[in-house]
């Protein structure tokens, strides 16, 4: 084994850290350390001359471990570790130390104590590098494809980019037509055009300018070469990695030949078999052979094989003229490879029959989605607004908001969107039928978006009536027939009991059906109201933890279709993004397994929040964690769950972790008791940088390490650390629910109680060890804290550790 | 907290008090869609009670037009509101701890002060008025006799009954 050269950097940032460190003690101090064979100083090490010294000294062959001491740790390291890189040396063998934010700046009023902490944090990252090991690239193959779950707007806009940007794509749709609810909605708010409306691909040769929009099913995107629709279909299993997946699908028999349908409707007429139109609600009939609207896609028929009589009947294969009929259709199924998925399965209209006193069974009671049917002149009604009960014209109309949404017995949440579906669907309604009553009764009217104001404005002008107040109950008047709405309007203090010949009940959108299934063959998370979880609302909203699987759409969350749109493309350029390259390139910084040690516990496959841990059973019958590469994100989660330390991060060994500590609280060099603040490197850390670049002022006695997550920690490495002479603890890490690593923190909140427990057990105050949660911006309450936990200590006095320490 | 150190403090620290009563936790979820009002029976024919209106005032801290007021003492308990309200507002139970509140500082309607005084001096629920005597002679019962109220007076008076305010002028 080559001989550790460690070569240390000292940057004193123009000259201002010398003001307040002592240099010259500092470069005596590192001097005698042993394994230091070369000393540098300058203005600045992270470009220019500085970086420069360290390329020579590497090339030289002077060093081979690095230890930087340079402002702005982060941003140096990467410059830094490029450079090193170049340099012919792995870029892990650097450690950078950051004296300015985490020393002198908020000790600048005591520099001595200041320049003693220096050295303890020079020692501890010399120690730290010295067992630093090289870690290296890996490269994983991705498949240039990608599977699109869900035919509606969002899928089809999200599979048009990517098939306009090369990747061959697969549309998955459950139901035989493409479109999903927005094709049912009719019209779509802003900007009141056909709902089957969408972008051209830009790779379609007849699309004029790029802004040519068309229906589905002239739009040409079926004929992209890249883009495959199966519809009827659905995703029965998922295996593989991000990049290399092998999904299962399952195609139902559609019983008509696309290839040969020409959609003829010859077809229909003798069809005996009549039943429930689902596409209409139920408002009309359809027959076993049917086509929801003349515009769908694919503009072929499908039958029904639930109702259809097939050859008992097989009337219709008798009269198609291009012998499409094909009554022997089985189901399929067939393995799909792609590198991505995208999740574009949408909502649906909550079941309105969970409230019973609203008695949705009544046929005049309705929802939006219903009477967008008969808004629309495909509908079912041809666009008459009618009682569904004897089709006479409805006159009296009563919206009721917030169906079983901003409903705690229900979803807790607002939709979001149904005030403006049902203001929508209000103007059109007197729009044809000027005469029509139309009231809505509402809670709350919620119209948040661009020119959604408007459509307010305008149902006030059109002389639609507006009930501040949420119904109780909808009945029906044994004499009249008519239903009555009783509701108080809360503004009036007056309670009404409005007669209605139709009401239009407006539902909370829920997770589409089958949501739940398909989070656990792709093994993501649902948040608490049951829509697919994004992996950061802020800054990843269609990403999901897993690489590979992105979201985009209702998916989310009810969204209308604007945003609908914007998540779509976005959801596309994530994917593009993954795949582009053909491969995932990722360092080796993941967890590795001691099989020697590990042994027949579930621990750690549970507790990855990223499944990349799976069991392996070993040739002697036991079985063994094996960690993915591809998956592992290095949070080190799992070597703060392992009970035998079986488990360990490359970029973190333990042997690392306690050089550091140790050298952390080698030296005092202040009267005060030392406290070891062990943080993330996320929020965590980042609180402790931004409270020195702040200049707040906390005592020197006060020493940050940061490791990967707080949930790498055990309660042993709490006991070392008061072994090594540290008088307190605190636990610096994300915010509760804000862990980068998903359930770090909270792990490493549950070790802080733990360890409090047996503490006491061992007669130890307690309140020597503190758990904190803190963001970049509560730099002052890191100090505030430092402080407090400083003052609480010298109360408490000298630690008596057990055996008389 | 306790109502007479509360009422030195903000009028909107009201609805703590109801908050930290048996009942009134739930006050605060209110969103004021009236599910409650169009529920109810009472508002159905008097505009003197409006289950909203007093969670509003409560809420507003209008503490002492909704203590003193008639409008807490007309809610009929039939729960229809509580079953039906989108926030799960215990609206039923608000009332009550309400009334509770109202009667601790003295806002009692005769009703209930006359109900309160004779379970303490009688032992019964009811006045024996001159009316019932009259009536059980003319079917041949006899006159009611006094019953054994020292046991009584005992449990009223370890449970604090016996100290409850006194009625103010005017209710």
């Amino acid at each position: 084994m080559n001989e550790i050269k460690v070569g240390v950097f000292l940057s004193d940032c123009g000259k201002q850290l010398s003001k307040i460190l002592n240099f010259e003690a500092l470069t005596d101090y590192v001097k005698s350390v042993p394994g230091v064979t070369l000393i540098g100083r300058s203005n600045e090490f992270r470009r220019g001359k500085g970086l420069q010294t360290i390329v020579d000294a590497i090339k030289n062959g002077k060093v081979n471990r690095i230890v930087v001491a340079e402002n702005l740790p982060k941003l140096s390291e990467v410059e830094i570790a490029q450079a090193v890189e170049d340099a012919g040396l792995n870029p892990y063998l650097v450690e950078v130390v950051d004296l300015k934010d985490h020393c002198a700046w908020p000790h600048r009023d005591t520099p001595s104590e200041a320049t003693e902490k220096a050295k303890a944090m020079l020692l501890a990252a010399i120690e730290r590098a010295k067992l630093l090991e090289p870690i290296e690239k890996l490269e994983f193959p991705a498949l240039k494809s990608a599977l699109v779950i869900g035919g509606g707007i969002a899928g089809i806009q999200a599979a048009i980019d990517l098939a306009d940007l090369q990747f061959e794509v697969h549309v998955i749709e459950k139901e035989p037509f493409l479109g999903g609810l927005a094709a049912r909605a009719g019209r779509f708010f802003p900007t009141d055009d056909c709902a089957i409306c969408i972008q051209s691909p830009a790779s379609d040769v007849k699309t004029i300018t790029h802004t040519s929009r068309k229906c589905v099913y002239r739009s040409g995107f079926s004929k992209l070469p890249k883009l495959d629709v199966h519809t009827n279909s659905k995703v029965v299993e998922v295996e593989g990695v991000p990049g290399n997946y092998k999904a299962k699908i399952e195609k139902k028999p559609r019983y008509v030949d696309e290839t040969k349908c020409v959609g003829c409707d010859l077809c229909t007429p003798v069809c005996p078999v009549e039943v429930p139109d689902h596409f209409n609600v139920g408002l009309k009939t359809r027959k076993a052979i049917y086509m929801n609207i003349p515009s769908v896609y694919p503009p072929v028929y499908v039958i029904d094989g639930e109702v259809c009589k097939f050859h008992d009947c097989a009337k219709c294969v008798e009269v198609c003229p291009t012998n499409a009929i094909d009554l022997n259709q089985k189901s399929e199924q067939k393995t799909l490879n792609v590198g991505a998925i995208i999740v574009a399965t949408g909502f649906q209209e909550f079941d309105s029959n969970a409230i019973k006193e609203y008695h949705y069974e009544d046929p005049n009671v309705i929802t939006n989605l219903e009477i967008a049917r008969m808004i629309d002149g495909f509908g079912p009604t041809r666009g008459k607004i009618v009682r569904p009960s004897d089709l006479k014209p409805a006159k009296k109309i009563v919206f009721v908001q917030c169906v079983g949404s901003r409903d705690k017995r229900w979803n807790e949440y607002c939709s979001g969107i149904c005030c403006m579906i049902s203001l929508k669907h209000a103007a059109l309604i007197k729009s044809v039928n000027p005469d029509a009553d139309v009231t809505i009764c509402y809670i709350d009217i919620r119209t948040t978006g661009r020119e959604h104001e408007d459509y307010y404005e305008k149902a006030r002008e059109m002389g639609i009536k507006f009930v501040k107040g949420r119904p109780t109950e909808i009945s029906r008047d044994g004499e009249t027939g008519r239903l009555i709405v009783d509701v108080e309007d809360a503004l009036l203090k007056r309670i009404l009991e409005l007669e209605a010949d139709l009401v239009v009940l407006a539902p909370a959108m829920v997770p589409a059906e089958g949501t739940k299934e398909l989070a656990e063959i792709l093994s993501i998370d649902l948040d608490k109201d049951g829509f697919f979880k994004e992996y950061n609302a802020k800054l990843r909203p269609t990403e999901t933890k897993l690489r590979g699987v992105y979201l985009c759409g209702g998916a989310t969350f009810p969204k209308d279709a604007p945003t609908v749109s914007l998540h779509a493309h976005s959801a596309a350029m994530k994917t593009a993004k993954f795949l582009s390259n053909g491969k995932v390139v990722k360092d080796q910084r993941t967890a590795v397994v001691n099989e020697e040690y590990c042994g027949d516990c579930e621990f750690c496959p549970v507790t990855c929040p990223y499944g990349a841990i799976s069991l392996e059973e070993t040739t002697d019958g036991h079985f063994v964690a094996t960690v993915s590469d591809l998956l592992c994100e290095g949070c080190g989660i799992c070597v703060g769950t392992c009970p035998l330390g079986a488990i360990e991060l490359r970029h973190f060994k333990p042997d690392q972790m306690k050089a550091q500590m140790k050298g952390l609280m080698s030296i005092n060099g202040t009267l005060k008791p030392l406290i070891l603040a062990l943080c993330c490197s996320e929020c965590g850390g980042t609180t402790v940088d931004s409270s020195g670049m702040a200049m707040m002022k906390y005592p020197a006695n006060v020493r940050a390490m940061k490791v990967p997550c707080t949930g790498i920690l055990q309660v042993h490495h709490f006991f070392y650390a008061f072994k090594l002479g540290a008088q307190g603890i605190m636990v610096v890490g994300c915010k509760s629910d804000g862990c980068h690593y998903e359930t770090g923190v909270q792990k490493a909140e549950k070790k802080v109680e733990l360890a409090k427990i047996l503490l006491k057990e061992y007669g130890i105050e307690p309140e020597r060890l503190e758990m904190f949660n803190m963001v970049y911006i509560d730099g002052d309450k890191f100090a505030e804290a430092a402080q407090k936990m400083t003052d609480k200590l010298q109360r408490l006095g000298q630690l008596q550790l057990m055996g008389g320490r | 907290m306790d109502y007479e150190e509360e009422q030195k403090t903000t009028n909107l620290a009201f609805s703590d008090t109801i908050t930290s009563r048996l009942g009134g936790e739930t006050i605060t979820s209110c969103y004021q869609c009236g599910t409650c009002a169009s529920s109810c029976p009472v508002a159905k024919i008097t505009d003197k009670f409006n289950p909203r209106e007093i969670i509003k005032l409560s809420l507003l801290g209008e503490k002492e037009e909704v203590l003193s007021g008639d409008s807490i003492w007309l809610c009929c308990s039939c729960y229809n509101c509580q079953e039906r309200c989108p926030q799960k507002v215990e609206i039923a139970d608000v009332i009550y701890a309400l009334r509770n509140i109202a009667f601790q500082k003295g806002y009692i309607p005769n009703l209930y002060s006359d109900f309160a005084s004779s379970v303490a001096n009688d032992g019964r629920i009811a006045k024996i008025s001159k009316f019932m005597e009259q009536k059980r002679s003319t079917i041949g019962l006899p006159p009611l006799q006094p019953t054994g109220v020292d046991a009584l007076r005992k449990i009223l008076s370890a449970t604090g009954f016996d100290k409850l305010p006194q009625k103010k002028e005017g209710m």
